[in-house]
């Protein structure tokens, strides 16, 4: 299957949460009890139980209040700080350029959810399993388009090829940019490339979400420096005792002290060192 | 102090309390270092199915780590010894560095010259600074694993480097622990005083010299005649 993305052109989002509907619906995933974050968000950020939702950002400039919106879940990048943190090989991409997890390997360490730079990922205690959006990867791969892409009535979510949306998102940037200066593409270039492209209104730290995410130094220390090198100090550490035991037996050392013991009680050694 | 006439004496070394904190502080690092193998590797998971699963290894991993550190506590309470030997371990001065030097040679099964030592060796000493040191980190950010939500990310982040970094650290000095304490044909004799308290005394003096003559100045009861 050809790379896929999602655009998520917040110039034309409305939201209404529809996304977060269709993704609970489709998902099975159980409504669950918030209350007012800010301006109209409901929720504070990813859950279990909640794959997908609306952040929304008041913003006033010259006497005019903008309204901006922003649809989170899980990015499906290119090069994911979870699967590089995942000690259990739980975390793969697909073809398709989507993350997923794999439930039977996923132990709930959290490694994911502490690595990811958008804190998407959520470990649900009852299963001790992390549970974050799938991309609808069942439904993509069956030739549908993802739950909160079919039902956005005012076509702020589109699904296609890669290629295909990167330049759809181009085309509407470049349209965008007359009425909104500071517009600007989210996600083609942060972490490998985002499944999840977003044109947005402002700089994305309007949006509450870093400008420029990257795998945290704390990962490629762990993963790439630490582990390699401690498996070296034990190598090593294994290797000069076979050496030692080998050296010792060939000076004779071995022979040497049960002699020593035997002759303990008949002669006493009087050689010292 | 005449070596010739030390073949058949043996000298105290280790107390009662030592000897169980050293019992406690090994069975622990052991039963830590298997149940929490799984995570570092991911090839070693199915081994966790002899415990039962991964969930009760987790369970083992954190209430073990929990218990142990109470218990190495404890040790410290009762054994008011031990807080000398740890900050005396981090004082390393010219004996500890010539010790360390010529170390080498008897790992290898060689003999070389080094000056008289004191209870512990400079490369004990550095055995116990590290461990010291280590356990604190790795019982630190353990916890700090094990309660996430609890911490800042950032600190939750570089707790996982740090607890499996000194966790591999302390695994090289295990295997290196277990070579001198068992295999090495010399310094294995002291393995008898890590259970039952007592060390040939020409061991002894021949490793420690400085300890075994305060030991036989101070406390001539501490040494016995075996026959």
């Amino acid at each position: 299957m050809t790379k896929k993305m999602v655009f998520v052109d917040t110039s034309l989002c409305t939201g209404c949460r529809a996304c977060s509907v269709a993704c609970k619906a489709w998902n099975e995933l159980p409504a669950e009890k918030n209350k007012l974050i800010t301006s109209y968000q409901s929720q504070k950020g990813t859950t279990p139980k909640t794959w997908t939702y609306v952040s929304f950002h008041e913003k006033y400039e010259n006497g005019k209040m903008k309204w901006l919106m922003f649809k989170h879940q899980c990015y499906h990048c290119e090069d994911p700080s979870c699967m590089k943190a995942c000690s259990s090989k739980a975390i793969s991409k697909t073809k398709s350029g989507y993350t997923v997890v794999d439930y039977d390997k996923c132990i709930g360490c959290g490694y994911c959810v502490a690595n990811c730079p958008w804190g998407v990922p959520k470990v649900d205690k009852t299963t001790n399993k992390v549970r974050k959006c799938t991309g609808c990867i069942d439904r993509v791969e069956n030739g549908l388009e993802p739950a909160c892409v079919s039902t956005c009535q005012p076509g702020a979510l589109s699904f296609g090829d890669r290629d295909q949306m990167l330049k759809k998102a181009k085309d509407r940037l470049a349209e965008v940019k007359k009425t909104h200066p500071k517009a600007n593409l989210y996600g083609d270039q942060i972490m490998g490339g985002t499944t999840y492209l977003y044109l947005l209104l402002d700089d994305p730290d309007v949006y509450g979400v870093p400008a420029s995410p990257a795998a945290p130094v704390s990962l490629t220390l762990w993963k790439d420096i630490i582990h390699p090198l401690g498996g070296i100090a034990a190598g090593v550490a294994g290797a000069a005792i076979v050496l030692g035991v080998v050296a010792n037996a060939v000076r004779g050392n071995y022979s040497k002290r049960l002699e020593d013991n035997a002759g303990v009680e008949s002669h006493i050694d009087g050689e010292g060192r | 102090m005449d070596t010739k006439t030390l073949g058949n004496k043996e000298v105290y070394r280790f107390s009662l309390i030592e000897r169980i904190s050293h019992g406690v502080h090994g069975v622990a690092f052991i039963v830590l270092l298997f149940t929490g193998l799984g995570v570092l590797l991911t090839g070693f998971q199915p081994a966790m199915k002899i415990l039962g699963g991964i969930e009760v290894t987790r369970n083992i991993h954190r209430i073990g780590g929990a218990v142990a550190v109470v218990l190495v506590v404890v040790g410290f309470v009762l054994e008011p010894k031990f807080r000398g030997w740890i900050t005396s371990s981090f004082k390393f001065g010219k004996d500890d560095f010539a010790y360390v030097k010529n170390f080498p040679v008897e790992f290898f099964g060689g003999h070389a010259p080094f000056p008289p030592q004191g209870k512990f060796n400079g490369g004990e000493k550095m055995n116990i600074a590290l461990m010291f040191i280590s356990c604190v980190i790795i019982a630190i950010t353990g916890f700090i694993i094990w309660f996430p939500a609890v911490f800042p990310q950032w600190l939750v982040q570089w707790s996982y480097p740090a607890h499996s970094g000194f966790v591999l650290l302390l695994a090289a000095v295990f295997l290196m622990h277990f070579y001198l304490g068992v295999l090495h044909p010399d310094s294995n004799q002291a393995l008898k005083g890590i259970f039952f308290g007592w060390v040939p005394a020409k061991f002894a003096r021949e490793h420690y010299e400085e300890w075994f003559d305060e030991v036989a100045e101070e406390e001539p009861e501490k040494i016995k005649v075996v026959s």
